[in-house]
């Protein structure tokens, strides 16, 4: 079965190469540009990978992790990707649940391989 | 005692009161600019943060695409086209280190900067930056040394603003050493005191600094070579950073050069945080 990702960006131009870049690799890819709509994933179940832009338009993107735990879909991996990771925004994002913090923009080789090796 | 103050006339006692109004009113006036002043400058600090952050997103999307296209993921490319892709994403990402040292500076501004300390080995600090830069070193043909004394102890200090630190002064080394040069990276205690205290060493055998120009580096937005058409490029704010991040510490951080002669950058730290 395909894997989902579930890609939480709200800047177009960055989601539409990190979509193209993950479905040349097979993978099925959701986006969300917004908390809410990423609150709102309509899997039956939760998304194997979220890529979790940590600023969001409608407030902090770790709420996301939360809201869909609240459903019983929470992601079986997250991981954050902001533009600073300072050693307090690594804490926090790991104390919401985030396996790492990736800075961006993200080498996309190494963005590859982490969601590879997070599916396998 | 004699009474020395001479009783004053009403003509006097007037003056004296007109003085003081006019002084009144000055201060006033005064205050009123410092205040304007203050918010003009929270207001300026507050752009600068707004702009750099702005700034990124575009920039992140320009840097994914290009990496997502030289890696031929949406289709073949060939190498001349490869080449030229890698240097969009290599001038993007200096793009990316000046936007974030001009929001570092910004945000320093606006609020003062707080260290989050917590206890590390340098060793292992040193083993992170030198690994972010293999790939730079051995692209330009530089070597690469390194000497860590074995008696450093761990240290408490805030571990991000010492990879700054450590980042900043190898990457200027990096930048100013010509190919096939020698860049070194050394630590041990302080002989100055030698129980509290380390002793960081960033050298290069690159084009030196002329002494006359050794604190001129470190203030802000200063270049020693100013004009449009310089060689290097910078925002001439990471040495001044670097300086701040050493000094919030309580170490300290200078440079000993000569034109032509490489350059040595040192600073200390102490090992048991900035509160002992």
């Amino acid at each position: 079965m395909t894997a989902r990702v579930l890609l939480v960006e709200d800047s177009p131009m960055i989601s539409s190469g990190l979509k193209a870049l993950l479905e040349s690799a097979g993978f099925d890819v959701t986006v969300a540009t917004t908390a809410t709509e990423a609150a709102a994933w309509g899997g039956m179940t939760g998304p194997s990978v979220m890529l979790l832009d940590i600023n969001l338009p409608d407030g902090d993107g770790l709420t996301v992790i939360g809201a869909l735990a609240a459903r019983g879909l929470k992601p079986l991996t997250t991981y954050a990707m902001t533009g600073h990771t300072d050693s307090t925004t690594r804490a926090r994002c790991i104390a919401a649940g985030c396996e790492d913090v990736l800075l961006k923009p993200v080498p996309v080789r190494q963005l590859l391989r982490i969601v590879s090796e997070a599916v396998a | 005692m004699p009474d020395t103050r001479a009783p004053k006339n009403g003509a006097e006692i007037e003056s004296a009161k007109d003085r003081l109004a006019r002084l009144e009113a000055e201060l006033i006036e005064a205050q009123r600019v410092i205040a304007d002043l203050r918010d003009r400058d929270v207001l300026k600090t507050q752009f600068l943060s707004n702009i750099s952050h702005d700034l990124r997103t575009p920039l992140t999307a320009i840097i994914t695409h290009a990496e997502i296209l030289r890696e031929g993921i949406l289709g073949e490319v060939s190498p001349k086209q490869r080449e030229s892709i890698s240097v969009i994403i290599t001038g993007g990402r200096q793009l990316l280190d000046m936007i974030a040292e001009i929001l570092m500076h910004a945000r320093d501004s606006s609020e003062p900067l707080t260290l989050v300390e917590s206890e590390f080995s340098i060793h292992e600090v040193v083993d992170q930056v030198t690994a972010l830069n293999e790939s730079l070193v051995a692209r330009k043909g530089l070597t690469l040394e390194r000497c860590l004394a074995a008696d450093i102890p761990r240290i408490r200090a805030d571990r991000d603003k010492i990879i700054h630190v450590l980042t900043n002064l190898l990457g200027n080394a990096f930048e100013f050493t010509p190919g096939g040069g020698r860049v070194w990276l050394n630590a041990r205690m302080s002989p100055e005191n030698p129980g509290n205290l380390v002793l960081v060493e960033v050298g290069d055998t690159g084009r030196g600094i002329a002494p006359d120009h050794h604190e001129l580096i470190f203030r802000e937005f200063a270049q020693v070579d100013s004009s449009a058409s310089r060689a290097h490029h910078g925002t001439g704010l990471g040495l001044t950073i670097a300086r701040r991040f050493v000094e919030l510490h309580g170490g300290r951080i200078w440079v000993e050069s000569e034109l032509g002669c490489g350059s040595r950058f040192f600073f200390t730290l102490p090992v048991r945080g900035s509160a002992q």
